[in-house]
């Protein structure tokens, strides 16, 4: 039998086959973050784990330049953002409508609460049913009881910025 | 009397049929527009002993809109009159055993108290769908501007549009896209 030095020894050295050899074997789960670049120089070869640009790298609004450093990119543009404005808010959600995490979409502590009351309006309203788990009702209209029936959300009962 | 002010006359006397879709519209709200044009107070040549209201249409009542919890909160009264013949119905519960009442309802309290009422809900064509007999459709020359704007679902947009919207937060560098 193996010990556990030995066996992270041959995994170790199987990755580095794998890398070398250019084969699709993983030892550790794939996030596909990095590609791996190889570059010949001579006799040197030079292996590059590169960071991929993000797909939303292309379509990125530029913001305005304010004086105050530590203002989120919400407040810098100073949208009045609705609940129907779905194309917004989808931008903060996971494929199964949970918020993103403040660590991610990197908001103030009042524009990410702001944006994830937002969110729940928008839900209740049957706007974004595609984005919700699995195995959740998509069909609005499938709803039990009131929840069935079209509504909407008032956003100047929201508490102000 | 020339032409042209006979064609005036015909104009200003003639009951004019408005049609308005309902879809994604308050009730409430659309009843205040409604009722106006019933009893024809938007004419310059109104007065309460002037019989000279409009006919409106409304089609899609089957899919206004409430404002927040209001599906649940709002509940219609009624008594048969004997002890212990209250009942409340909840505004989903109406909405689901009729689809035209909400509306309905809503028009009647707009208008005023008084027998004239039934003359001027008489005016009023509810129906839960886009299916209108043919008989009153060919009588529409107006519509009625909706209050509110129907809102998009994401479903409606296309994967090319949501791609190309312009993106307000981008992932950090390790972020693994879930």
């Amino acid at each position: 039998m193996m010990n556990i030095h030995g066996l992270t020894k041959t995994l170790a050295s199987r990755s580095f086959q794998s890398v070398s050899v250019g084969r699709n074997i993983h030892v550790t789960a794939t996030s596909f973050l990095k590609q791996i670049v190889e570059q010949k120089q001579g006799k040197t070869l030079t292996i590059e784990a590169v960071y991929q640009p993000s797909p939303r790298s292309s379509t990125l609004i530029k913001l305005p330049e304010v004086e105050d450093k530590e203002c989120c990119s919400l407040c810098k543009l100073d949208l009045p953002i609705k609940h129907t404005d779905v194309l917004i808010l989808s931008q903060f959600l996971r494929s199964d409508g949970c918020m993103l995490s403040r660590r991610v979409t990197k908001l103030c502590s009042k524009q990410q609460m702001r944006m994830s009351n937002l969110v729940s309006m928008a839900q209740k309203a049957g706007l974004m049913s595609k984005l919700n788990p699995r195995n959740s009702k998509k069909n609005p209209k499938l709803r039990y009881g009131e929840k069935k029936f079209n509504n909407y959300w008032d956003e100047s009962l929201m508490r102000p910025l | 009397m020339s032409a042209y002010e006979r064609v005036k006359q015909w104009n200003t006397f003639a009951r004019i049929w408005h049609i308005y879709d309902a879809k994604w519209q308050n009730p409430f709200d659309s009843a205040k527009v409604i009722s106006k044009h019933i009893q024809g107070l938007h004419k310059p040549i109104y007065h309460p002993l002037n019989n000279c209201g409009d006919h409106v249409i409304v089609f899609n009542s089957r899919h206004i809109a409430l404002p927040g919890y209001e599906w649940k909160k709002r509940a219609y009264f009624h008594h048969t009159g004997y002890p212990g013949g209250a009942s409340w119905t909840l505004a989903w519960q109406l909405h689901e055993i009729n689809p035209t009442l909400v509306m309905q309802k809503a028009v009647k309290w707009e208008l005023p108290r008084g027998l004239s009422k039934f003359g001027l809900m008489a005016r009023l064509h509810i129906f839960p769908d886009e299916e209108i007999p043919e008989e009153l459709l060919k009588n529409v020359t107006s519509q009625l501007r909706q209050l509110r704007p129907v809102p998009r679902t994401l479903d409606s947009y296309s994967d090319k549009e949501i791609e190309e919207f312009p993106k307000v937060m981008d992932y950090p560098n390790d972020y693994i896209l879930k």
